[in-house]
């Protein structure tokens, strides 16, 4: 029955609670030496310490070291910013949204999208912050008592972002750590050394898994998953809305909020899959994340990028259904001007290159989903970019027409970001369990019964 | 290539001054310096001690009023307060107060009144009651103030390249004087710019008849001499012609820079806008031609502006003569334009309202022609009148040089007194003016800044700059303006009188004494018993009642249609270049004020850089584009610049600006531009045939303020600039008409006190730039330096746009539109702003909160208008001038913090905190923004719009008045007049 | 295998999260407290200067005006800071040879000013104007403390943008009579116009003083 078929594709029949915890746990506690893991968190540290040099330059002599301008205040630093957070928010809501429809391939997956967006979160938060002027009062957009007598504008955009990341923050790093506690417990016990079994000790906060510890942690857990997935959706919206609220032409529309968290979505389901699949090669987990994950991804990047599509048509289309001047212009400009190019690649990257998911033996190729989801990627970096760049080059004075050229340091901002994630990441692997194995061993249980039952 | 003003070294700037403070404190620092440089020591040391206790103390208390760079916030214990020993009468600490005196350009004055707090001159006005300023100030005037404060300027007696001192100088001049008393002055010259003023004149009739052989000799760049030979010829001597633009109905401007460059430009602008502002009350108004081979600030206003090949300029000249009955028939022959019968009829009707003006680049025989035809429409005495010449020398430029130079070469000349000026950078290369001057064993140049000229000269003496010493000038009508010095010489400069007493024997001069002594004489003259009311008198008010020049009787040459006809030019070159001084640098001696060089140029809106100006057409024939670097050579030399497209640019004819690529010159000037003086030969002065214009494979960025490509019409003019002619406003008068404002969702915010607004006219702006210049004078603006400005990152507050209409090669307009923050009333800058740093007050003004800015920068992104400004990196502590030149009355701003126009807050602050001290409201005129105060043409008008009988209030309810953008909604407190002009239905296009 | 924590770990962790707490806590309210105390205000705290001039002496004993000395208070932002000359126009005949007046005969002997040590500063993109102040019925004493009562003067008050916008939002507790202004002994009285009066009388409207172009430019 179709039942059997799709055990064996979540989860390899063979697997038993032992094997899996013994697979997965072995990755940390038994490490052979992995010259890929030291190539990848090389390459990804180097990365990183080219981004400590730009913040230092940048502190040193000012943001002037970008090629932003007027008109076009801001540049890179923006671009990099929402599409991190994009990351993060698809990150949090794919991983929140399915487990509450109980989704079984979410199981094997949701430690890495958790992950993903938790050092997203790290990478994007940055430019937010080193974008200012003077970052080093970045705390006055936090109301707090002082001698000033001076409070935030509670009116302006960036100051509803401010909020929005830091409750994203908090709850991400919270849902994250909560899902963690049990599987850190394991570690702690399954351990030799002693100073490692302390310290896992530590994290694991004193679980023992009896019963009651299991009722409060489903509580919390399943509420957590609850509030993240309106949460995740309210904090991209507002990311949107700091352009809506805008009247630059190419900004000042409605549909941005929705349209930012369709791109969330498009962008985390590609990024999930640009890690998954190395991971399948990487670590004896094949068993675990099956090709079945990257089919169900896949299908869901191609619906997401339909639905991406469908926003391409009414960004196109409003601005000559609006008929103001300064938004045609802006649009033929995204059509024809200097930036075109990143135009036609988000097309062709985002809505037209992911419908090849619509044939089976595409989903099934990982090389090929592989190369379809970094298009997708790097196609949503260049949607932002146009967003921004695009937008302010062409305002409302022809005379104040300039273009953007970024500079040495813009790039190595861009570079140094994804270094911090890929660090980040290949850490994350080393240290703390890929799948999550508590739910991994419910999901074997699950599935024994079933095959009983049979 | 040149990136500007670089980091001054350790803020050189900023340490000079310090230093001050320290010599006169600490003898540690002498210590420290007489190690590393001993000779400069003595030097250091002389001037410590010359600091007398008052100016000491002046400089002290301006420490103490100086609002300081850096943004600290309150400690307990924060510095010193250091008052005076004795406070004299009449200061009040930080207190604005005004000091009348004049700067001079080409020698002739316009009056100022100079801005001082603490004994410090911040910024420039002009003086209302001098002729030639009537209350504006041009750009080069306003930077002039950054030319005292320059870090750069020399400093040290030099003599041989060592540092010496001025009593050494003094000694070496005495003791060649009992020998010169014997020769009667044998081989003694003095080389001298255009001067007029009658002090000087009265020195050297002194030293005449000290030394009968004394012989004084000019150069200023011999631009003018065309100008005086034709009048030579025309009249039998120079006379001053001053057009008088207040009677001319019809204009026509041969090549001339009437409203931007003449002597009195600012009063002829003045003029001008006053009669053209008739024209949308239904008056008479006046109509402007211009024909002309190279763009000029006059002709972009023009009404009909043709461009004529250079090599043209003359048969059409000729023909439009004939056409108005002047000269043979056959003149009419040849090349006539469609449009020239028309013209030729407009000024034919017109005859005693009409008047021709030639720019002085023109040829004699084209100045001849000029005088021919104003004779013929009887413009003299009614639209011309013609004065005794203020200047002090009205001799040939170049024949005094190169007679000079002659003698040098023959070693006839063994003493030589150069007072100013940059002769071995200005002087044609044919004459061999270098080789010349080192020949010289007694060479003495007196400049305020170490140039091309004093490398070749055995002393050099540090010069007090205008704003230093005590003098006197002619404006271009002659009225006399006593010049007072506003502040002691930084560096213990000299003025050219001290040092010209000294050659006439007097012990330790002091210039007061010199200048004085003059106008004894005159008030003898003019039999004034009291002397002391008519000197203070006539310094506080900046002019010289009654000396005004007497009106020259003048009688046109009989054979002066044969004169013309003899110097006619023959067979003129297939391509010429026309040099022309850049409109800010002019010679090449404001190379190194930074203001002047960030200031966009009123045509080109280049910065940093000059260029070889070509027409579309020819670049187009030759492959040539923006930024290419060519080579252009004529007989007399070969020289390789960027070339800049110039549309309207006559296509026969590539125009050089010169005036920069001074190859000694201080930190700012370094490196920019190139140097056009050696294309120029001692016979071809503004003109020379084009021998070679080759383009090489170099590019060199030229930085621009505003973008090139959109040069045709501006997107949707209705929105941005509205314009139309009289014809149109007759048939419509609501043309212009904007939209009232829609409903908000939010109730309208009452003003009930104050409304302040500005309101710019259209039709008046010349596109000058003073507004930009004044304004970053009075707002501390900083200069960013060229690879910024490459980066789109000037901080100017008010930008002038200037937009073209019509076929690049010949544009039918070019307008002209000031651009300062808007103060919309619904702001879309502030609502985005998450500190609260922008925000509206209750006198709806736009305020910017310096110190609350985090510059997050999205109120820039929000702003339509695009005038907010970014100090992406620490300009302030980047710009070189002493911290002297800030004006304390408004912040400095740090890095990282967004900045914009504010209607000069501090002013409107001052103004309303008096006010409310005597209980009473600010009148109107009370608040001046210091673009308003600047413009020559009164285009910009502030004040407050509640006050039914205020300017601005009267602009406002003019029909021609609009908001830019209004349809966003904004509700913008700057607002415009649309732009009427008065084309001649003759030539109405299609 | 035996387990690495004992029962007391619990405990311990408690612990531990509870002082983590308390250190977030001091975080925010640390900086609150510590901007607020005199040590860093410098209210109440007096400085060594060259000379121990006392307003205690000359204002509270020889009832010197104000004005005596800050010459300048009524017409510019600056109230002014006596020149030597004014010290010496008394000193020159009593305590003219008092050692403590050294440094003041040395000033005026050599034309060199006397360096007091800055209490009162604000920052420089506040432009503070005592002349409206004054005219508008704000004691100098409303301010700067009891000066009258300081043997070495010390702040009066904080300076803070905060206590600055206390009095700019509601000005009538800090008016008096004109008259009154430069009275160090001034004392609300039965008989004094109330606060809300004088407002009224010298029309001082608090919602435009609340404008953040009062004070920056």
């Amino acid at each position: 029955m179709a039942g059997a078929t799709d055990i064996s594709e979540v989860i390899a029949p063979d697997e038993t609670f032992a094997s899996m915890t013994d697979e997965v746990s072995s990755i940390i506690l038994r490490p052979h030496r992995r010259i890929g893991w030291w190539i990848g968190f090389g390459i990804g540290f180097a990365l990183t310490v080219l981004l400590a040099t730009a913040l230092a330059a940048l502190s040193a002599i000012g943001i002037g070291i970008w090629g932003d301008n007027i008109p076009v205040a801001w540049g890179f630093a923006i671009a990099n910013y929402i599409w991190w957070t994009d990351i993060a928010t698809g990150g949090a809501l794919i991983s929140a949204l399915f487990l509450l429809t109980r989704s079984e391939w979410r199981t094997a997956i949701h430690r890495i999208a958790e992950t993903m967006m938790l050092f997203a979160t790290a990478a994007g938060g940055l430019m937010p912050i080193f974008h200012l002027g003077r970052y080093w009062y970045a705390y006055w957009l936090f109301p707090y008592t002082n001698v000033m007598g001076a409070w935030p504008q509670f009116r302006s955009p960036l100051h509803w972002d401010f909020v929005a990341l830091i409750a994203f923050v908090a709850s991400i790093v919270l849902f994250w750590y909560i899902a963690l506690i049990p599987d850190l417990a394991t570690l702690r016990d399954r351990a030799s050394g002693r100073i490692v079994r302390v310290l896992y000790g530590l994290f694991a906060l004193g679980w023992q898994g009896s019963s009651r510890q299991w009722r409060h942690f489903r509580i919390t857990y399943w509420t957590f998953a609850g509030l993240m997935t309106a949460e995740v959706v309210a904090a991209h919206s507002v990311v949107g809305l700091d352009f809506a609220a805008g009247m630059t032409p190419g900004w000042h529309s409605t549909f941005l909020p929705p349209y930012f968290v369709i791109g969330a979505a498009l962008t985390a389901l590609a990024f999930i899959l640009l890690l998954i699949i190395p991971v399948r090669w990487g670590y004896p987990l094949a068993t675990m994340i099956t090709l079945r994950h990257v089919d169900v991804l896949a299908k869901l990047l191609l619906t997401s990028s339909l639905f991406m599509a469908y926003c391409y048509w009414i960004e196109a289309f409003m601005p000559f259904y609006g008929g103001v001047p300064a938004d045609i212009w802006t649009i033929n400009a995204s059509f024809y001007g200097t930036y075109s190019f990143a135009y036609w690649g988000k097309i062709a990257l985002n809505a037209i290159l992911p419908q090849l998911l619509w044939f089976r033996p595409v989903r099934r190729c990982e090389p090929a989903v592989f190369a379809i989801a970094l298009g997708v990627v790097i196609g949503m970096w260049l949607e932002y970019f146009l967003l921004i760049v695009g937008s302010l080059n062409r305002g409302y004075m022809s005379s104040r027409w300039f273009i953007y050229v970024p500079s040495f340091w813009d790039w190595a901002t861009v570079a140094g970001t994804v270094g911090l994630f890929v660090a980040g990441l290949f850490l994350f692997l080393r240290f703390v369990p890929t799948l999550p194995m508590f739910e991994m061993r419910e999901l074997i249980q699950r599935y024994r019964h079933k095959g009983d039952a049979a | 290539m040149n990136d500007g003003p670089d980091p001054p070294p350790g803020g050189a700037g900023h340490a000079f001054w310090q230093s001050l403070d320290e010599l006169a404190q600490s003898p540690d620092f002498l210590r420290r310096l007489e190690q590393r440089f001993p000779d400069e020591y003595a030097r250091l040391a002389e001037l410590a001690a010359s600091i007398d206790r008052r100016r000491f103390l002046q400089l002290t208390a301006a420490t103490l009023a100086l609002s300081g760079l850096a943004a600290c916030g309150p400690a307990p214990i924060a510095g010193l307060v250091i008052p005076y020993v004795d406070q004299p009468e009449d200061t009040v600490p930080g207190k604005v107060r005004l000091f009348a005196s004049a700067l001079t350009r080409d020698g002739l004055a316009t009056g100022i009144l100079a801005r001082q707090i603490m004994a410090r001159p911040i910024n420039i006005e002009g003086n209302p009651d001098h002729p030639a300023s009537l209350g504006a100030s041009d750009a080069i005037m306003q930077a002039t103030v950054l030319d005292l404060y320059d870090p750069d300027r020399s400093k040290w007696v030099i003599d041989n390249g060592e540092v010496s001192s001025a009593d050494a100088l003094v000694t070496a001049l005495v003791n060649r004087m009992p020998q010169l008393g014997k020769t009667q002055g044998e081989g003694l010259r003095v080389l001298t710019r255009a001067s007029s003023s009658p002090t000087l004149s009265a020195q050297f009739a002194a030293l005449t008849r000290l030394y009968p052989r004394l012989r004084r000799h000019h150069w200023h760049g011999g631009w003018r001499d065309n100008l005086r030979e034709a009048s030579r010829r025309a009249f039998g001597r120079v006379v001053a012609a001053v057009p008088k633009l207040d009677k001319a109905d019809i204009i026509l401007a041969v090549d001339s820079d009437l409203l931007n460059e003449a002597p009195g430009h600012l009063a002829h602008a003045r003029a001008f806008a006053r009669r053209r502002r008739e024209l949308a009350s239904g008056g008479r108004g006046n109509r402007l031609y211009a024909i002309e081979s190279t763009p000029t600030v006059t002709g972009a206003n023009a009404d009909h502006r043709f461009v004529v090949a250079a090599a043209q300029m003359e048969p059409v000249l000729r023909a439009l003569a004939a056409h108005i009955g002047i000269g043979p028939r056959e003149w009419a022959g040849g090349a006539a334009p469609s449009w020239l019968p028309a013209v030729a009829a407009d000024l034919a009707q017109h005859k005693g309202r009409a008047l021709v003006h030639v720019g002085p680049y023109q040829s004699v025989s084209l100045h001849l022609l000029g005088h021919a035809i104003n004779a013929g429409l009887g413009a003299f005495g009614q639209t011309l009148e013609f004065l005794e010449p203020p200047e002090l020398d009205t001799s040939d430029e170049i024949s005094s040089l190169s007679s000079l130079v002659a003698d040098m070469h023959k070693g006839e000349v063994d003493t030589l007194l150069i007072l100013g000026g940059n002769p071995a950078f200005t002087a044609p290369p044919d004459l061999g003016f270098d080789e010349a001057l080192k020949r010289v064993k007694f060479s003495l140049h007196l400049a305020t800044h170490v140039n091309e000229t004093t490398r070749l000269c055995r002393w050099h003496l540090p010069r007090a700059q205008e704003l230093e010493r005590w003098s006197d000038a002619r404006a271009f009508d002659g009225t006399a303006t006593i010049v007072q010095p506003q502040i002691e010489p930084l560096y213990g400069g000299w003025s050219e009188h001290e040092l010209l007493a000294v050659l006439g024997g007097a012990v330790r001069p002091q210039g007061h004494d010199i200048v004085q002594a003059t106008w004894q004489g005159e008030a003898k003259r003019r039999g004034i018993a009291d002397f002391a009311t008519f000197w203070r008198e006539a310094v506080r008010a900046g002019v010289v009642p009654g000396t005004r020049s007497p009106a020259a009787p003048v009688t046109l040459s009989p054979n002066i249609i044969s004169e013309i006809s003899a110097t006619g030019q023959t067979d003129p070159p297939a391509l010429s270049v026309l040099f022309r001084p850049d409109p800010w640098l002019r010679d090449g001696r404001y190379a190194n004020n930074g203001w002047l060089q960030e200031l966009p140029r009123p045509l080109t809106k280049l910065t940093w850089d000059n260029a070889v100006l070509v027409a579309p057409a020819l670049a187009k024939e030759r492959g040539l584009a923006n930024e290419d670097v060519v080579a252009v050579e004529t007989e007399a030399g070969r020289v390789k610049g960027p070339v800049w497209v110039m549309p309207g640019q006559a296509a026969d004819a590539v125009t050089v600006l010169v005036g920069f690529g001074r190859r000694v010159v201080g930190r700012v000037g370094a490196g920019t531009g190139f140097d056009g003086f050696p294309l120029r030969s001692s016979n071809t002065l503004t003109e020379a045939p084009l021998r070679r214009l080759a383009k090489t494979d170099q590019k060199w960025p030229l930085a621009t303020t505003q973008v090139h490509q959109h040069i045709h019409d501006p997107l949707h003019p209705g929105d941005i600039l509205r314009f139309g002619t009289v014809e149109e406003l007759r048939r419509n008068p609501d043309m212009f008409k904007g939209q009232s404002p829609q409903d908000s969702l939010y109730p309208a915010w009452p003003y009930p006190r104050y409304a302040w607004a500005m309101a710019i006219n259209l039709s008046s702006c010349i596109g000058c730039a003073s507004c930009t210049m004044a304004c970053a004078a009075e707002n501390n603006i900083p200069v960013v330096g060229k690879d910024q400005v490459l980066r789109d990152r000037e901080m100017h507050w008010i930008r002038v746009d200037r937009y073209y209409r019509g076929d690049e090669n010949a544009p039918t307009e070019t307008l002209f539109q000031p651009v300062p923050c808007m103060h919309c009333e619904d702001a879309p800058c502030e609502v985005v702003c998450p500190v609260e740093a922008t925000m509206h007050d209750h006198d709806g003004l736009n305020v910017m909160v310096y110190n609350r800015c985090v510059g997050t920068r999205f109120c820039s992104n929000n702003c339509p208008y695009k005038v907010r400004r970014f100090n992406w990196i620490n300009y302030t502590k980047r710009d070189p001038r002493l911290d002297l030149a800030w004006n304390p009355d408004l912040t400095v701003r740090a890095r990282g913090v967004m900045e914009k126009c504010t209607y000069c807050i501090q002013r409107i602050r001052e103004a309303e905190i008096t006010a409310d001290r005597e209980g009473r409201r600010v009148r109107d005129g009370e608040v001046r923004t210091a673009c308003q105060a600047a413009c020559p043409t009164e285009a910009i008008v502030f004040g407050d719009q509640n006050d039914a009988h205020s300017a601005v209030r009267k602009r406002k309810d003019s029909p021609l008045d609009y908001g830019m953008l209004e349809g966003l909604n904004t509700k913008p407190r700057t607002t415009y007049e649309a732009r009427i002009t008065n084309p001649n239905p003759a030539l109405a296009e299609g | 295998m035996a387990a690495v924590f004992g029962p007391s770990a619990n405990l311990a962790m408690k612990l531990v999260l509870i002082v983590g707490a308390l250190g977030l806590l001091l975080l925010y309210f640390g900086p609150w407290i510590f901007t607020r105390i005199d040590y860093s205000t410098g209210v109440q705290w007096a400085y060594p200067q060259p000379v121990p001039f006392s307003h205690r002496h000359h204002v509270g004993g020889d009832g010197i005006d104000c004005r005596y000395c800050h010459t300048t208070v009524e017409v510019a932002a600056s109230a002014g800071f006596p020149p030597t000359h004014v010290c010496m126009t008394c000193h020159s005949q009593i305590w003219s040879n008092a050692r403590m007046l050294e440094p003041v005969r040395l000033s005026l002997a050599e034309g060199k000013p006397l360096h007091w040590r800055r209490l009162n500063r604000l920052p420089d993109y506040v432009f503070f104007d005592h002349s409206i102040h004054v005219a508008k019925g704000v004691g100098c004493t409303t301010c700067h403390g009891d000066v009258n009562e300081m043997p070495l003067v010390w702040r009066g008050a904080t300076l803070s943008m905060s206590w600055c916008i206390d009095c700019h939002r509601n000005p009538a507790p800090a008016l008096r009579p004109k008259n009154e202004v430069f009275n160090p002994n001034w004392h609300r009285t039965a008989k004094t116009p109330s606060g809300q009066a004088l407002m009224a009388e010298y029309k001082i409207d608090p919602a435009r003083l609340f404008d953040c172009s009062v004070c920056h430019r």
